[in-house]
C-alpha cells in the first residue's frame, strides 16, 4: 500500500509526454505507422479519397504553372448530392484543383493540368470535351461576390441567354424568377428586378451570384470562399442555402473556416503544398483525423 | 517610463513635420499659380490678338452696271457676263467719288481701297440676275486688308509719312468714307465660309477646318478599331510570358515616343512613294496620324481593358462564355470610358501635329475647300503655321483667330470624351 | 500527441491549465480514496471524519475545470485532438468526482465502523481489494497524465479481478451474518464499503476509455476486451496477456 501513497494531495503529477517504453516506428505485423510517429512527410493520401458514387473524379492530378508545380499527383472524387469542402493553408493548391474541375484554368496560358478528369464518366479534358459546354454544367461561384454591373434580371438570365436555355420571354421570366427562389433571393428582390446588381448588400450579391450559377441548371456548383467576404449573418444564409441545394447539386466548395467545412460538408478534403493529405468525413476529420499535418493544421497548430 | 519619453520625442518632432507638410502644400498651390499664370497670359495674348480678325471692314460702294462700260450687248450671253471687266466698275464708282486723283501710283492706291474680290461678288449677282445690268447698285465690299488694319487703329497717323502704310492722301479718303459713313466694321463671316487666299481679307480657315475633319475622320475609323483589336488581343489573347509578346509590347511603347515627324517620313516614304496614294489629302494626312495616335491609343486600351476586375471577366467564363463574349459583353464596355478617353486625348494630339503632315504635302497653299478624303488639303495648324508666316500685318490677327478656333475645337473634344465616359462609367 | 504548440501562446495555456486542473484534481481524488481506505482498514476515526469532510474541494474543482472547458469550447471551437482533449477531460472528472463521493462514502461508514469492533476477520481481504482498486486509479490517472493508450488498455481487464475479490468479500460476510445476526450491522457496513470500492474501480476503468479515446480517437465504451486489443492495439496483444 505504502507505494500507492506516493502521490500528495493536490499535488500535479510529473507528466511525461512521451511515453517511457519506446514503440516501434513502423508495426513489424500491419505495416501501419503509428500515429504518433506520423511526420510532416506526404507519402499518398490517407482517409476515403475515392467514392462508389463520384460525380466528378480526379486521378493522378498534376498541375503547372509554368515551371512551377502547384498541384502533386491528386486522387479525388466527388460524390453525387454531397458538399465536399477543400480546405488548407493559402497556396496549398485548394483553389486550383478546385478551377481544374471546370477548366478555369485554360484562361491562364501558362497553366498546365494533366492527369484524368471525369465527369459523370466523360473525360473533362478530353478533345470531345468543349470547356463552354462544361461550365455550363460545371458552374463556379466566386470568393469576391462579382455580379455584372446590370440588373439583377440580367444578371441572373445572362447564362440562359448565353446558351439559348429559354425560347421566349415568359420563358426567361420563369427561369430567372425559379433561380432567385433557389437561391433564397426572390423575396428580397422582387420588385427590384430591373435595378442594378451591384446595390444590393454583399450577401444578396453573392446569392444573385449563386442564382445566377443555378440558372444555367449545372449539375455541379464550385464555390471558391464564397462567404470570405460576407459577414456572419449573410454567411449563415449561404451556408443554409447550400444545405438546400444540395438534394439537386453537387457542391465542391474551398473555403479558408474550418468551422465552415465542419458546418456544411460531408466530406473534407485537407490540402497541404499541393499534395491531398488526408480526405474523410468531416465529422472523422474534425474530431479524429489520420495524418499529423491535417490535425495541426485544424487544431491551430501551424497554420 | 519609456512610453512617456516616446511621445515627448513624438511630440518634438510633429512641429517640424507639420512644417514640412506646410510648406509641400505651399509648394503646390505655387506651382499651380505659375501654370494658371502662364496660361492666363498665353491665353490674353492670342485672344487680344485674335479678337480683331473675327471683324472685318466693308466698305459701301454705288455700283452703275454700265453695259456699255462692261462691255455687254446681249443679256442672255452668259460668256460675255463671266468675262467683263467688272474690275472697271468699280474704278469707276471709286472715281466718281474722289474726282481728281492724278498719276499712277495714286489711281492704284485709290483702286486697292477695296478688296479684289469686290468684282467677283458683282460678277456673281449679275450672273444670277442678269437684269441688273444698267441699273445702279449699292454693295458693302470687303475692303482691302490696309484699310482694314487702320480701322482696327493698328496704324498710326501720327508716324512721318515715309514710316507709315498708308500715305497722307489715302487718309483723306478713308476720312470722307468715315464722314458719309461708307466704313463699316462687320462680323468676320468671310473667316469661316472661305478658303485660304493670298489676300489677307478674303483668306477664310474653311478649308483647314474641313481638312482637319477629314483627317480626323480617317484618323478615328482607322486608329480606333485597329488600337481596341491589338490592345484587346495583347491583354486578352497573346500568350503570356512570350518573347515575340515582349518585344511588340516594347516596340508599341517606343513607338509612343517615336518625334512625329519621323512619321510623315514613313508616310512619305510607304504610302505615297510605295502605294501610290495621293499627296495633300485627308486620306494620306489620317494615315500618317493614325501611325502616331495608335501607340497612344493602344497603350490607353490597354490600361483600361487591364483595370477591368477579373472577377467579372472569370463570372463570364465560370458561366460559360465564350472569351469572345466575355470580350464584347463585359471587358469592352467596362473599359470603353478609358478607351474613349485615350482616343480623343490621341485624336486631339493628331489634331494640333503639324509635323509629319509637312513631309506629305499638306503645307501646300490649297484655296479650294476640301469635299472629300482624296482633295488636297491643309488642316488648322498647317494653315496657322502658314498664316503665321504670311508678311501682311493683317496675317497676324488672323493667325491668332485661327488658334482660338483650334483650341475651341480641343476644348470641345475633351468635353465630348467628358461626356461619354460619364455616359459609359458603370460602378461594380 | 501535444497540447503545445499552437500559434495561439494563450490558447496552449488555457489546455494546459485544464489538463494540471484534471492532474491536480485526480491526485486530490486518489489521496481522499486512500485515506478513506486506510481510515477504513486502520479503524481511524479521526482519519475518517476528515475524508468525509473533504469533499467540497473536489466537487469545487469538478465546477471549475467544468467552467474552463466550456470556456474554451465557447471561444477556441477545438477541433480533432484538442476537442478529444475537451471531451474527455469533461467526461473524467465526472467520473473523478464519483470517485471523490465514493471515498465520503467509504469514509461515512469507517467512522462508524471505527467506533465498533475491529474487522479483525475480513481485513486482509478487504485490504487486498482495497489495494487493487487503488492500484488501478493510481494507473488510470497515470494513463491519463502521460496520455498512455497502451497503459490504459492493460488497466481496463482488471475489474474483473475486483469483481472477483468483491464476491469473496461477500461469501464471507454471508458467513459472517449467518453467524452472529448481531454482526448484520457492521457486515452491510463492510459491503458497503466493498461495493464503493468496486464503483471505483468502474470509474477508474471509465478514465481508463476516455485516455483511449483522447489518444487514439475511437470509442471504446461498450467494446469487448479482446476487440479493443485486436482492433487498435494489434502490437500490445503479447504483452496484454501478462
Amino acid at each position: 500500500m505504502t507505494d500507492v501513497i506516493n502521490t500528495m494531495p493536490g499535488m500535479p503529477r510529473a507528466v511525461p509526454l512521451e511515453s517511457e517504453t519506446p514503440k516501434p516506428a513502423v508495426d513489424a505485423i500491419t505495416g501501419e505507422k503509428h500515429r504518433s510517429e506520423f511526420d510532416v512527410e506526404i507519402n499518398g493520401t490517407v482517409g476515403k479519397p475515392l467514392v462508389d458514387n463520384a460525380k466528378m473524379s480526379s486521378r493522378n492530378c498534376d498541375v503547372f504553372y509554368g515551371d512551377k508545380q502547384a498541384i502533386f499527383g491528386v486522387d479525388l472524387d466527388i460524390g453525387n448530392n454531397e458538399i465536399i469542402a477543400m480546405i488548407g493553408p493559402s497556396g496549398c493548391g485548394k483553389s486550383t484543383f478546385l478551377r481544374v474541375l471546370n477548366r478555369m484554368n485554360d484562361t491562364i496560358s501558362i497553366c498546365r493540368v494533366t492527369g484524368e478528369h471525369t465527369l459523370d464518366g466523360e473525360d473533362i479534358y478530353g478533345k470531345k470535351t468543349d470547356p463552354v459546354l462544361l461550365r455550363a454544367r460545371v458552374g463556379m461561384v466566386f470568393q469576391k461576390p462579382n455580379p455584372f454591373p446590370k440588373s439583377i434580371y440580367d444578371n441572373v438570365a445572362y447564362g440562359a441567354r448565353l446558351h439559348g436555355l429559354a425560347s421566349n420571354r415568359s420563358e426567361l421570366d420563369d427561369l430567372v424568377e425559379a433561380s432567385l427562389i433557389k437561391a433564397g433571393l426572390f423575396k428580397e428582390v422582387k420588385d427590384d428586378l430591373q435595378k442594378p446588381g451591384t446595390g444590393l448588400s454583399g450577401g444578396q450579391q453573392q446569392r444573385l451570384c449563386i442564382a445566377r450559377a443555378i440558372a444555367v441548371d449545372p449539375e455541379v456548383i464550385l464555390m471558391d470562399e464564397p462567404t470570405s467576404a460576407l459577414d456572419p449573418i449573410a454567411t449563415a444564409t449561404i451556408e443554409e442555402l447550400m444545405d438546400e441545394l444540395r438534394s439537386n447539386y453537387t457542391i465542391a466548395i474551398v473555403t479558408h473556416s474550418m468551422q465552415q467545412a465542419a458546418r456544411v460538408s460531408q466530406r473534407t478534403a485537407y490540402f497541404h503544398m499541393g499534395k491531398l493529405v488526408e480526405v474523410n468525413d468531416t465529422d472523422k476529420v474534425f474530431t479524429n483525423p489520420e495524418h499529423q499535418l491535417t490535425e495541426n493544421y485544424i487544431t491551430g497548430r501551424f497554420g | 517610463m519609456s512610453n512617456s519619453n516616446s511621445t515627448e520625442i513624438i511630440r518634438a518632432g510633429l512641429k517640424k513635420r507639420y512644417a514640412r507638410e506646410k510648406r509641400f502644400r505651399l509648394f503646390g498651390i505655387a506651382s499651380l499659380m505659375i501654370s494658371f499664370a502662364f496660361l492666363l497670359v498665353l491665353l490674353f495674348t492670342i485672344v487680344s490678338k485674335g479678337w480683331p480678325a473675327f471683324q472685318q471692314t466693308y466698305v459701301k460702294l454705288d455700283i452703275v452696271l454700265d453695259e456699255t462700260v462692261l462691255k455687254v450687248n446681249n443679256k442672255s450671253d452668259e460668256d460675255a457676263l463671266f468675262s467683263a471687266n467688272y474690275q472697271k466698275v468699280v474704278r469707276e464708282s471709286l472715281n466718281k467719288m474722289f474726282p481728281g486723283v492724278k498719276g499712277r501710283k495714286q489711281k492704284r492706291d485709290l483702286k486697292n481701297i477695296v478688296s479684289n474680290s469686290a468684282a467677283y461678288t458683282i460678277r456673281d449677282d449679275v450672273l444670277e440676275n442678269p437684269d441688273l445690268l444698267g441699273t445702279k447698285q449699292t454693295y458693302w465690299f470687303l475692303a482691302k486688308d490696309d484699310i482694314d488694319v487702320f480701322m482696327k487703329g493698328k496704324i498710326d497717323r501720327d508716324l512721318p509719312e515715309d514710316e507709315r502704310r498708308l500715305k497722307d492722301y489715302q487718309f483723306e479718303w478713308i476720312d470722307k468714307l468715315i464722314e458719309e459713313d461708307r466704313l463699316e466694321k462687320r462680323f468676320n463671316t468671310v473667316l469661316f465660309t472661305n478658303g485660304d487666299s493670298r489676300e489677307p481679307e478674303q483668306a477664310g480657315m474653311k478649308g483647314a477646318i474641313m481638312g482637319s475633319l477629314f483627317t480626323m475622320l480617317v484618323t478615328l475609323m482607322l486608329s480606333f478599331p485597329i488600337a481596341v483589336a491589338a490592345a484587346a488581343y495583347l491583354e486578352e489573347f497573346a500568350p503570356q510570358n512570350n518573347k515575340w509578346v515582349d518585344i511588340i509590347e516594347i516596340n508599341i511603347n517606343n513607338l509612343a515616343a517615336v518625334p512625329s515627324i519621323v512619321f510623315g517620313l514613313l508616310g512619305l516614304a510607304v504610302y505615297i512613294n510605295y502605294f501610290g496614294v495621293p499627296r495633300s489629302t485627308p486620306l494620306i494626312g489620317g494615315l500618317v496620324l493614325t501611325l502616331m495616335t495608335l501607340p497612344t491609343i493602344i497603350i490607353a486600351s490597354r490600361a483600361a481593358i487591364k483595370s477591368v476586375p477579373p472577377s467579372i471577366k472569370e463570372a463570364a467564363i465560370g458561366l460559360g462564355a465564350s472569351r469572345i463574349q466575355t470580350l464584347f459583353q463585359h471587358t469592352l464596355p467596362l473599359a470603353m470610358p478609358g478607351i474613349l478617353t485615350g482616343t480623343i486625348i490621341g485624336m486631339a494630339q493628331a489634331l494640333g501635329e503639324t509635323a509629319p503632315l509637312l513631309m506629305i504635302g499638306m503645307i501646300a497653299f490649297v484655296a479650294e475647300v476640301p469635299t472629300g478624303v482624296l482633295d488636297p488639303s491643309t488642316v488648322m495648324p498647317v494653315q496657322i503655321y502658314l498664316w503665321s508666316d504670311s508678311p501682311e500685318r493683317a496675317f497676324t490677327e488672323r493667325t491668332s483667330a485661327a488658334i482660338m478656333v483650334l483650341l475651341g475645337f480641343l476644348v470641345a473634344m475633351n468635353l465630348i470624351a467628358i461626356m461619354l465616359r460619364k455616359k459609359f462609367e458603370r460602378r461594380w | 500527441m501535444e497540447i503545445g504548440q499552437h500559434i495561439s501562446q494563450r490558447y496552449n495555456e488555457e489546455l494546459e491549465d485544464i489538463r494540471n486542473q484534471v492532474l491536480k484534481m485526480g491526485g486530490l481524488v486518489e489521496s481522499q480514496a486512500e485515506q478513506a481506505v486506510k481510515a477504513l482498514l486502520e479503524s481511524d476515526f479521526e482519519l475518517a471524519k476528515t475524508v468525509a469532510n473533504g469533499d467540497e474541494a473536489v466537487n469545487q474543482m469538478e465546477i471549475d475545470i467544468d467552467e474552463e472547458c466550456t470556456r474554451v469550447i465557447a471561444r477556441r471551437q477545438p477541433t480533432a485532438s484538442d476537442l478529444r482533449l475537451v471531451v474527455a477531460v469533461v467526461k473524467v472528472i465526472t467520473d473523478l468526482e464519483r470517485i471523490g463521493d465514493e471515498a465520503e462514502k467509504i469514509a461515512r461508514y469507517s467512522k462508524k465502523l471505527a467506533k465498533k469492533q475491529k474487522i479483525t476477520t475480513m481485513h486482509s481481504e478487504l485490504s487486498h481489494m482495497s489495494q487493487l482498486v487503488l492500484t488501478m486509479l493510481h494507473d488510470s490517472l497515470d494513463a491519463f497524465a502521460r496520455l498512455d493508450a497502451e497503459g490504459a488498455v492493460g488497466i481496463l481487464g482488471k475489474d474483473q479481478q475486483v469483481n472477483v475479490e468483491l464476491d469473496n468479500l461477500s461469501r464471507l460476510l454471508i458467513t459472517f451474518m449467518m453467524e452472529d445476526p448481531r454482526n448484520i450491522k457492521n457486515a452491510l457496513r463492510v459491503s458497503w464499503c466493498a461495493r464503493s470500492l468496486e464503483r471505483i474501480a468502474d470509474h477508474a476503468q471509465n478514465i481508463c476509455e476516455y485516455v483511449i479515446y483522447l489518444v487514439k480517437g475511437k470509442d471504446v465504451r461498450h467494446t469487448s476486451l479482446e476487440h479493443i486489443r485486436s482492433k487498435y492495439f494489434p502490437y500490445d496483444i503479447e504483452d496484454g496477456e501478462e
